[in-house]
């Protein structure tokens, strides 16, 4: 798969301290569009840290993040979304009082625009479609008016990505998403993400060693805050220092 | 498309209409209890329920906008009462001094309490949880203070000596002192008010500030800045109270400091805790409910306070989601199965 495409996603000698510690240090990669970025590392490396800068969740010390040829470092996460970057989060972060249905509506009302402010959300057509449509999609049909707090972990995984991806977004980060799902689940999990890129750019975290392996077009393995290697997957399994960093620790976690 | 989404959306659509009538039932029933009270005042000639009626509605008004910070945007303000008492003050000094006009009162509190609603709901939204209801608190304390001590607001007298009026609407005219036609004009202007809510709370704009109360974290990853709703919020609870209260010095003629004080903020969280938190409605019931009570138990005891205080203790043990949240789902039962049957 060899692209000219400009990467969707650039992130350039990015930092970010938390008084002594350096969660992020000087990470760079690119992201190409409609490819699956998958970043691994062992427990602490800075992963969800790193989505947290991209996604403008914290703002960082230093480095630049640019998205689409703009540089967006320090944008705030309602900006990143408008921008079309939306994300995931790896402990689940829904609306857990509110049933699965309204979760995602919430999600999908941003596609309506300012214009239809004044406009009730329940005549809105294209959020109920968009709804309608990932409730199929995550099989959450039996669960739509059930209270998000009173799924089962499995399910509200699912409804996690599928509140990620209401807003129709063109990168999608997606942090641990199959965290503590059923082998069954994963599974399907993986097919999703697969089906979903394309259209879609994807950057993953995840343990799975199998699965990263068997989606990504691209890795990029972090330790200790800083990126130890990155390259096609075969490549970074083959990487002795990858090896030593993270499968060693991995096979026995 | 398949059977199953079209079942879905039919479900959807259901749910939303039977949630909706419920609401709206209350809100018909209040009304209609409302006229009942009218008739029966009118027809023994009583004044003094007939203003003690209106004085109620009013303070609705109040317990709505607190219903919109608490029941929405999970924010509990303990200084509602501050904008309240600046509608009464601005009306009547409008009323008094400018003009003795409905329109003009109405329309310079609405202006006004905006911009002052913005000034303090960016001093207030800086913090959350206990902190935002000790800011209220706080603004509102200041403030009551500064009006306390002003010689030129008439001090601890408040300003009294407001006219009554005279006000055309199309079709005909209300003298504000004549007390079944001003009732009628408050609870017009008070469930006008609790529509226009409620359709707002519909809107995105009303869905964005559920998901405020629900998560605020999760917000801005949706798309939106959860400050600048909350801060809108803040503005739409500022202009209610202020209308509200705008009506207060139409009805006395006067005002007075106390209107600001922690207690009338106070009354109205607890009217809206009796009434149903975030029903929107039921805050009115809650207003009905306490006034009524305060003054009938104050016809019996000094201590009326002692006894609406262990009413409040064990309404909110036995019915913890208020008296709207407690009927709703027996309502909703009632609506759906209807709506099955037809
Ligand atoms: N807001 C914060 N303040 C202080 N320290 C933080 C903060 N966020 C993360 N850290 C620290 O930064 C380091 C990296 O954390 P991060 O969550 O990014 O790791 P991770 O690679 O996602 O790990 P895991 O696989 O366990 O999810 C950890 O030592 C963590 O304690
Ligand atoms: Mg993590």
């Amino acid at each position: 798969m060899i692209s000219t495409d400009p990467p969707i996603l650039s992130v350039r000698d990015l930092s970010v301290r938390f008084g002594a510690l350096v969660a992020v240090n000087a990470v760079s990669f690119d992201a190409m569009r409609g490819h699956i970025t998958s970043v691994i590392g062992p427990n602490g490396a800075g992963k969800s840290t790193l989505f947290n800068l991209i996604s403008g969740a914290i703002r960082p010390s230093s480095g630049r993040v640019v998205f689409e040829g703009q540089d967006v470092t320090g944008a705030p996460p309602y900006r990143m979304l408008a921008a079309g970057l939306s994300r995931s989060f790896q402990i689940t972060n829904l609306f857990f009082e509110l049933s699965v249905y309204e979760n995602l509506r919430l999600a999908a009302q941003f596609l309506e625009g300012a214009t239809r402010a004044l406009k009730p959300v329940s005549r809105s057509r294209l959020a109920q479609e968009r709804v309608e449509r990932l409730i199929e999609q995550f099989r959450l049909q039996h669960q739509a008016h059930e209270l998000a707090g009173y799924l089962s972990h499995g399910e509200q995984r699912r409804l996690e990505i599928a509140v990620a991806l209401a807003c129709r977004p063109r990168v999608l980060l997606l942090d641990e998403p199959t965290q503590g799902m059923s082998h069954a689940d994963t599974a399907e999990t993986e097919e999703m993400i697969k089906s979903l890129a394309g259209e879609l750019s994807i950057l993953l975290i995840e343990h799975d060693v199998d699965l990263v392996m068997n989606l990504s077009d691209h890795v990029v393995v972090m330790h200790q805050g800083a990126k130890l290697a990155e390259g096609p997957p075969a490549e970074v399994r083959a990487n002795p220092a990858v090896q030593a960093a993270y499968f060693g620790d991995a096979h026995h976690a | 498309m398949a059977e199953h989404l079209l079942a879905l959306r039919a479900a959807v659509m259901r749910r939303e209409r039977v949630s909706h009538s419920t609401l709206h039932f209350f809100a018909y029933a209040f009304i209609a209890l409302c006229l009942v009270f009218a008739a029966i005042a009118m027809a023994t000639g009583d004044v003094f329920f007939f203003r003690l009626a209106t004085e109620a509605l009013i303070f609705g008004g109040l317990a709505l906008a607190v219903d919109i910070l608490l029941g929405y945007t999970g924010l509990l303000s303990l200084g509602q009462a501050l904008f309240f008492g600046y509608g009464a003050y601005v009306s009547g000094l409008v009323l008094k001094e400018i003009e003795p006009s409905f329109w003009t009162a109405m329309g310079i509190v609405l202006v006004t309490a905006t911009a002052f609603g913005a000034i303090a709901g960016i001093i207030a939204i800086r913090a959350r949880g206990v902190y935002f209801a000790l800011i209220t608190f706080g603004l509102a304390q200041v403030v009551s203070k500064i009006v306390f001590n002003t010689r030129e607001l008439g001090a601890s007298d408040g300003i009294i000596g407001i006219p009554v009026i005279k006000t055309d609407f199309l079709l005909f005219q209300v003298d504000t002192g004549h007390a079944p036609s001003f009732f009628l004009l408050v609870l017009s202007i008070i469930v006008g008010l609790y529509f226009l809510v409620a359709y707002v709370m519909g809107t995105p704009f009303g869905r964005t500030l559920v998901a405020i109360r629900a998560n605020e974290s999760r917000v801005p990853f949706l798309g939106f800045h959860p400050w600048r709703y909350k801060l809108a919020a803040f503005i739409l609870a500022a202009n209610v109270a202020a209308l509200s209260g705008a009506l207060y010095p139409m009805l006395r003629g006067f005002v007075s400091p106390e209107l600001m004080f922690f207690q009338v903020s106070g009354n109205a969280v607890i009217m809206v805790i009796i009434g149903g938190v975030g029903t929107l409605i039921g805050p009115l019931y809650g207003a009905a409910i306490l006034t009524g009570l305060k003054s009938v138990i104050g016809t019996f005891t000094e201590h009326h306070l002692i006894v609406i205080g262990m009413l409040f203790v064990l309404s909110v043990i036995f019915f913890p989601k208020g008296l709207v949240g407690h009927a709703r789902p027996r309502i909703e039962r009632i609506l759906a199965a209807r709506g099955r049957e037809s």
